[in-house]
């Protein structure tokens, strides 16, 4: 049986129970204003799932609402005083168990707000029992939403409810969260930020013009995040800024000859120190992030001693983000970054005057990812077993680039082939960067505990500190270990022969 | 497990249940398929039927007659937080199968000479049991304090049974409004010195159980 229905526009709530309470008995409960509130992460992770979180209030009362975006079912739900922010922040339960498996470490915004008069109505059978209950949300400009909530027992109530409200009042079942109606009428729509690199090319675009378009995506992605990095809303709005920096400062080193010579110099110059500024705030993000984790490698014995070293990345974090927000507010940033919009949005010389930017995209694409790869392979073939952890770290960033180039430009080639190469290389990366992390872990781990001794922490931190730091050195083995395999795995004929194919044919031409 | 389906009655529910009291105790029919929603949120109550007057007989039927009850609820474990069997006020079969099946048992006690016989019968009838007897929970109920006998009574009882709980629900007529409005007494006279008496007997029940 459906359980929501929609008046249609010529069917006011008030006329509706008005003509209802003629057919059958019924008694309204209540009228009330309320306000509704949508929220989902930044990213709609929510919505992404199939799920819609609803924060519901009314004079006396406030329930969090987590319903299925398809059905309307009601998953979970929550008397609240608050308005949601942090997962963590939630109360243990059903509701912050659902809602902590998809947003992780995403925060919830508020999507859009609207307020509405709510009708509860009981139908009545002729013992004046309660035999099914209706809700109404009433609102000013769109059409008004009708819940059936049944009671336990009477199905037969249900099915004739329904069978009068499709007969007699021609309503039509169906569930459509009123969240899409506000904002298709506010001009947006769902799921409009991903930062997934998503910039379609076309292959004989010149370079020049294709550049500037992918770069205009990038910078998009930095203004939308930058707010979130401002006020520290979570940690992913500077994962994703800092990474719009590292591949706009990726594409500016790597496609040369293809902007003006002075312009990559100098935006190249500017991103850099964007990477730079951002890096210790997002490295004291990740260990906040990743804390319940690292707490869970120790014995349980010494997990809380844990603690301390929590409060002191938090402490430490407050303060390199706080000058970070100065240098994100600075003129040096600020006029630099409108610099950098001004030149994407100059329209291209009509004849371009730098070697590689007369090539077609497609060119200078098959060009420049066929030489990363090689050398990728090349550096990755002088890895031994006794080979220094900046060595590794070289090798990361050169798959880094590799990466780069071939998110850049995956519209130029067949889909499925790209996402089989993207996903080897990730899987090698993956190693690397499992590698890097913990031998930055494991000197940061050390340097934390210097600057903790001066603060006189107690000495069972640092004991679990110690025992931490053995863990990360163990998992550092381990990948060091891993490395060999997982670069075997990526070099293996098949997947250069798909290299090979898809990006070496221009490479006599240049 | 009133055949008179009071309880039924106020909550404005048909006192009649598919199959009655056979299909139930012979499991037939589901319990949670016979369970009606009640206008009260979170409330939900399996109605009563005038069959279940036998239900004594179509236990001694069984085997393992007291062990009944306890089987056809486990199922519900999972839905409900607090299932409560409201028991006629006598030592049966049926009686026993709710003691096998209950974690505490509830007894309203009049402060009368003759209440104060049936809690000793209870007591003695429940130790029978052994380790397996439900925690009992008897409170004064109907209580007037104008009356000297029942506050002697009251007295003597709180001295001799420790486990009587502190809280007296007392004699009012706002109770036997319930027949008329046809709603639980907290739903019509909410600030009743009664409803409240009410309130505090659950949460002292809800403290001794844990």
């Amino acid at each position: 049986m459906p359980l929501f229905y929609e008046l249609p526009p010529n069917l006011p709530a008030e006329k509706f129970i008005a003509k209802l309470g003629q057919k059958l008995d019924l008694d309204v409960l209540s009228r009330q204003y309320s306000l509704k509130t949508y929220y989902d992460s930044f990213d709609w992770r929510l919505f992404r799932k199939g799920l819609v979180f609803e924060y519901a209030r009314a004079k006396h009362e406030s329930h969090w609402l987590l319903k299925a975006l398809a059905s309307g079912q009601l998953l979970a739900s929550s008397a609240c005083q608050d308005a949601p922010g942090l997962i963590r922040d939630f109360p243990p339960g059903k509701l912050r168990g659902q809602l902590e498996s998809v947003l992780e470490m995403r925060a919830l915004l508020a999507v859009c707000t609207i307020d509405y008069e709510a009708y509860s109505i009981a139908l009545l059978n002729k013992d004046e029992k309660t035999v099914l209950r209706l809700k109404l949300e009433a609102y000013d400009l769109f059409n008004t939403r009708l819940s059936l909530l049944p009671i336990k027992g009477y199905d037969k109530a249900l099915e004739n409810f329904c069978r009068l409200a499709e007969e007699s009042f021609a309503l039509t079942p169906g569930f459509r969260p009123v969240m899409l109606d506000i904002i298709e009428q506010q001009g947006r729509k769902p799921k409009d930020y991903s930062s997934k690199l998503t910039v379609q090319l076309a292959p004989d675009m010149r370079a020049d013009v294709a550049c500037k378009y992918l770069y205009s995506s990038l910078l998009n992605t930095i203004k939308v995040n930058e707010q979130g990095v401002i006020a520290d809303l979570d940690s992913e709005f500077l994962h994703d800024f800092r990474v719009a920096v590292r591949r706009t400062r990726a594409g500016l080193s790597q496609l040369k000859g293809v902007l003006p010579e002075e312009v990559s110099a100098r935006f190249g110059e500017f991103f850099a120190w964007l990477g730079q500024i951002s890096g210790p705030t997002r490295d004291l993000d990740m260990y906040l992030v990743n804390f319940e984790n690292h707490k869970r490698s120790l014995p349980v014995a010494i997990r809380s001693d844990l603690e301390p070293l929590y409060a002191f990345i938090a402490a430490k974090k407050q303060k390199t983000h706080d000058e970070l927000v100065k240098k994100l507010k600075s003129p040096q940033y600020l006029s630099t970054l409108s610099a950098w919009e001004n030149f994407l949005k100059a329209p291209a010389d009509k004849i371009a005057s730098e070697p590689n930017a007369r090539l077609t995209i497609k060119e200078l694409a098959d060009h420049r990812i066929w030489k990363v790869y090689n050398a990728v392979l090349k550096e990755a073939d002088h890895i031994h077993s006794g080979s220094s952890a900046a060595a590794l770290h070289r090798l990361r960033k050169t798959c880094k680039k590799l990466r780069y180039l071939m998110e850049f430009f995956q519209s130029l080639y067949p889909e499925q082939p790209v996402r089989e190469l993207l996903k080897s290389l990730k899987e090698f990366q993956d190693i690397l960067g499992s590698f890097q992390d913990c031998e930055v872990q494991e000197q940061t781990l050390k340097l934390f505990s210097e600057e903790m001794m001066a603060a006189h922490i107690q000495a069972n931190t640092f004991l679990a500190m110690g025992v931490l730091i053995q863990v990360v050195d163990s998992r550092k083995s381990k990948a060091r270990q891993a490395f060999a395999e997982k670069f075997a795995e990526f070099k293996q004929p098949k997947y250069r022969k798909l290299f090979e194919a898809l990006f070496a044919k221009s490479l006599e031409q240049l | 497990m009133d055949p008179q389906g009071a309880s039924s009655f106020y909550f404005r529910i048909k006192p009649k249940v598919k199959g009655g009291g056979k299909d139930l105790i012979a499991g037939k029919q589901d319990l949670d398929d016979l369970i009606k929603g009640t206008d009260f949120d979170n409330l939900d109550l399996l109605p009563a039927d005038f069959s279940f007057r036998n239900l004594d007989l179509l236990l001694d039927d069984k085997k393992k007659p007291t062990a009944q009850l306890k089987k056809r609820l486990k199922p519900l474990a999972d839905e409900y937080d607090w299932i409560f069997l409201d028991c006629p006020p006598n030592i049966s079969l049926l009686s026993e199968a709710v003691f096998s099946a209950a974690d505490a048992l509830v007894s309203p006690i009049i402060p009368t000479t003759l209440s104060l016989r049936t809690l000793a019968q209870l007591k003695d009838f429940l130790d029978q049991r052994g380790s397996k007897q439900p925690q009992l929970l008897p409170f004064f109920s109907m209580a007037d304090r104008r009356k000297k006998l029942h506050l002697e009574i009251m007295h003597t009882l709180t001295l001799e049974h420790p486990e009587l709980l502190a809280t007296v629900i007392p004699y009012a007529s706002d109770i036997e409004r319930m027949g008329v409005e046809r709603k639980p007494l907290p739903a019509y006279a909410p600030k009743s010195a009664l409803s409240k008496a009410y309130l505090a007997l659950w949460q002292e029940i809800l403290s001794r159980i844990g």
